[in-house]
């Protein structure tokens, strides 16, 4: 298909031909200034120049319209940023890490820049996982109607990632507006794209895909460059589908300022990258056609130079972040109950299985808030809605784009989760995030990079998701189907973990989530689904604040620490021992972050003893982190040393005599106990 | 008749080793040599019979020589003027966009009404793609110095013998 000629060193007016050049040369001057500001110790420590890629930048930036569009800029983008509106001194203050660069504040490495206010938006630096970003918000954009485009800017070697594969082919197969700029400068890092693969022209490996439009254009020209873009733009928004444009680059430099490419790079090579100049060659354009005269481009360069020179004086004044500042915008607040501000409630009646709480819960939010959407895998086909059918009939109800089926891709369920919600702070999103939490693995990137979002964004992008995953054992599941892993998962900060016993907690907690802003993993213990053991009364309006544990028998000798699968079973043994003459307290904690730090020590004070019970391994197990807090918080009141039973340091077995050997028991629990209070 | 004009960039190296073969299988007198780097709208007007050399650079680009020169180049008329393009090209490192250029630069000359002369068959070389091909020939003369040094001279010496009929 043709692209149409609309820019061209002729036609091109040329005050629109001197605002390119202006950017152009102030964006070069700055990429050749910046490893200056690390030999002098200033900061800038990571610099990927982007000399040789200048057509493309600035043709991506040209066609970026602030507030509407939304763009993904990759680490060696800094005259995209300038032509999408950044100035030289919001990017020097991204590079020698002030507290008022607009991306990060500081947080996130120099390169990085970003405005999330104008939609430019906070990025990570693994290569290309904001594709799936990109994609997530144009599944908003197409949802609400609008007409904008999200660009996703990154290398050729990004391609090589399965997750950059999932947000293509789910970009296709839902028909959205994202334009991929595949910057091809032939290298990652020192890798050759031979090395990556066989197809030197990168895009065309994805060819066969039905609704995307591959184009190929010069990113070292300006005009071929612009060309390609206003088609790439005009098809997306037209069409709405999606565009691989893949813009050949060189790199003119090293990788980074940690890489030295004459290690790997001939002179040879060296030479004929430096002869690819892209701003000498439209310098040369501009001359030879007459355009602009030697004068008004030295003019260009004076201007462009004072301005760097002000630009670097207003960024080295600003202010270095506080270290005190550290705290802030790990979380946003969450959603306050203040009709049940200890979670409990008295109500009385019928009683519902947790299975029925959180299906109801779901309806309930999604009538509540418009902006809420749920998608998983095996979500919603006729009568089956979740791998449990959690969320049976909430299609019927709420329709086909509120309520769908993802691709089997995990990455992708979270990824796009995280780029839906960026397109405004009204979105709640609901995924399950696996079919069984065992399968959760493949979006430890995005989660990971989710759970960085708020903070690294200095509180400017808070990603509103929920990720429900059904977990635990006890049900003959082996190692697929029956672990735990919230245990791995409480080590990243930036989420918070819940995992309730009860079918009102559930629903309690479930409603805080949704409409609290922020990342919360929502555990569900799958066993309980349809147990009557965790059937209660729920409350239609009941909410279970962040944080709250819930005692769920009272008692003096000694505390018992537990959550999810386990409550039911230390209660069965606190029962045991309260008709042997023990008072047991059970404490179900119902969120491990935030952690109700307050009802664990006063419970430690009255009992002085201490028993952890959880599903998951005791070795490196979430109960591991209980036993620190009390033991520097009180360990003077400890009678006795605190004890952790849970799984041995061994996969779940798949013969129910293997599971029940791994998997703890009431029995267990009671031995547990009983040692303790005999100490 | 005025010469045959060769234009191709005199800061080359394979390139310019190759024109000084065709120049030389031309005849010296025959040619006159101009630096396609400093090349000029003139040239194309004042002159009937051309042999441009268009070496294909990285994924199936114009040299930035001619690249610069398209704005004026697809505005000319260049009816009633004979046109012969050769290239380098690398079938083996770039098989996707082998001798890419002189396909690009046929293009344009022929939207310009310009005489392509000098077409080659497309046996005896291995690749996947080449916009310098249509159908079983090439619109010029592609060379691969990389993979196939040893065939140029032969290449050459037989184009040229085709372009003295066909540019008569």
């Amino acid at each position: 298909m043709e692209i149409p000629k609309i820019y061209s060193i002729k036609k091109t007016d040329k005050e629109t031909l001197r605002k390119w050049l202006y950017l152009m040369i102030l964006g070069r001057a700055i990429d050749d200034k910046a490893p200056n500001y690390l030999k002098q110790a200033i900061g800038w420590s990571y610099h990927a120049p982007y000399a040789g890629h200048d057509g493309i930048q600035l043709a991506v930036g040209q066609h970026f319209e602030k507030n509407k569009d939304h763009i993904f800029l990759y680490y060696r983008e800094l005259l995209t940023a300038m032509s999408c509106g950044i100035t030289a001194e919001e990017i020097i203050l991204n590079g020698i890490s002030k507290s008022t660069d607009p991306s990060s504040g500081g947080r996130h490495m120099s390169n990085h820049f970003a405005k999330p206010e104008w939609n430019i938006h906070s990025t990570s630096s693994s290569t290309g996982n904001h594709a799936l970003h990109a994609v997530g918000v144009a599944r908003a954009i197409k949802y609400y109607g609008e007409k904008a485009v999200a660009i996703s800017g990154q290398g050729e070697s990004s391609v090589s990632e399965g997750y950059v594969y999932e947000a293509f082919n789910g970009a296709d197969k839902e028909e959205l507006p994202v334009i991929f700029v595949i910057q091809d400068n032939g290298y990652g890092i020192s890798v050759p794209k031979k090395d990556q693969t066989a197809n030197r022209k990168v895009a065309n490996n994805f060819t066969g895909f039905k609704n995307t439009r591959i184009i190929h254009c010069n990113g070292k020209d300006v005009f071929d460059s612009m060309n390609a873009m206003a088609e790439a733009k005009r098809y997306a928004l037209e069409e709405s589908k999606p565009v691989l444009l893949q813009a050949n680059c060189v790199r003119m430099h090293s990788h980074s300022n940690s890489d030295d490419h004459l290690l790997y790079r001939n002179e040879l090579e060296r030479n004929y990258v430096m002869e690819y100049d892209p701003l000498a060659k439209f310098e040369r354009l501009l001359l030879r056609y007459d355009r602009l005269t030697e004068e008004e481009i030295l003019e260009i360069q004076k201007a462009a130079k004072a301005e760097l020179k002000e630009a670097h004086k207003a960024a080295m004044s600003a202010p270095d972040p506080s270290p005190e500042s550290i705290y802030n915008f790990v979380l946003p607040e969450p959603y306050i109950s203040e009709k049940y501000p200890d979670g409990l409630h008295k109500e009385q009646g019928e009683k519902k299985k947790l299975i029925t709480g959180l299906n109801e819960t779901l309806k309930a939010e999604f009538s509540h808030n418009p902006d809420t959407f749920i998608w998983g895998q095996d979500m919603a086909n006729k009568d089956k809605g979740g791998i449990f059918n959690v969320s049976k009939g909430l299609q019927q109800v709420f329709g086909k784009n509120r309520v769908f089926n993802a691709p089997i891709a995990e990455d992708f369920i979270v990824g796009t989760a995280n780029g839906m919600s960026r397109y405004n702070d009204k979105i709640r999103i609901v995924v399950e995030g696996a079919e069984f939490a065992d399968y959760f693995w493949p979006a430890m990137e995005q989660y990971v990079d989710t759970s960085h979002d708020y903070w690294r964004s200095n509180g400017k992008f808070s990603p509103n998701i929920v990720i429900r995953l059904a977990s635990g054992g006890y049900i003959g599941g082996g190692m697929y189907h029956s672990q735990n892993i919230e245990g791995s998962l409480a080590n990243i900060p930036g989420v918070r973990i819940v995992y309730p016993s009860f079918a009102d907690d559930a629903a309690g907690l479930l409603r805080t989530a949704i409409r609290s802003r922020g990342l919360t993993m929502f555990m569900e213990p799958k066993a309980l689904y349809q147990d009557p053991k965790a059937a209660t009364v729920i409350p239609v309006d009941f909410e279970v604040p962040f944080g709250k544990a819930r005692i769920r028998k009272e008692g003096s000798d000694l505390t018992l620490l537990t959550y999810g699968n386990t409550t039911h079973l230390s209660l069965e043994a606190a029962n045991k021992l309260e008709n042997e003459g023990f008072s047991v307290e059970v404490i179900d904690l119902r969120s491990l972050i935030p952690l109700d730090e307050e009802t664990i020590l006063k419970s430690v004070a009255k009992t002085n003893k201490v028993l952890i019970v959880h599903e998951d391994k005791v070795f490196g197990g979430f109960g591991g982190e209980l036993s620190a807090l009390i033991t520097e918080k009180a360990f003077s009141l400890l009678d006795a040393p605190i004890k952790r039973i849970g799984s041995p340091f061994t996969p779940v077995g798949f013969s129910r005599i293997l599971e029940r050997a791994i998997l703890p028991n009431a029995d267990r629990i009671y031995t547990g106990a009983k040692e303790l209070l005999e100490y | 008749m005025s010469k045959t004009v060769i234009i191709y960039s005199f800061h080359t190296q394979k390139s310019k080793k190759v024109a000084e073969k065709v120049i030389e299988a031309f005849g010296k007198d025959e040619v006159q040599a101009i630096n396609a780097e400093e090349l000029t709208s003139k040239v194309f007007q004042e002159n009937d019979n051309f042999i441009l050399s268009a070496p294909t650079w990285f994924d199936g680009e114009l040299p930035n020589y001619w690249d610069e020169f398209v704005p004026d180049l697809e505005e000319m008329d260049l009816k009633n003027k004979n046109f012969a393009v050769f290239g380098l090209g690398d079938q083996k490192g770039y098989p996707e966009n082998f001798c890419d250029a002189i396909g690009i630069l046929v293009e344009i000359l022929e939207k310009c009404g310009a005489n392509i002369v000098g077409k080659t068959p497309a046996a005896g070389y291995t690749f996947e793609s080449s916009r310098a091909q249509r159908g079983d020939f090439f619109v010029g003369l592609p060379l691969d110095q990389e993979n196939q040094g040893k065939l140029t001279g032969g290449r050459v010496t037989k184009w040229v013998a085709q372009l003295k009929t066909e540019m008569k």
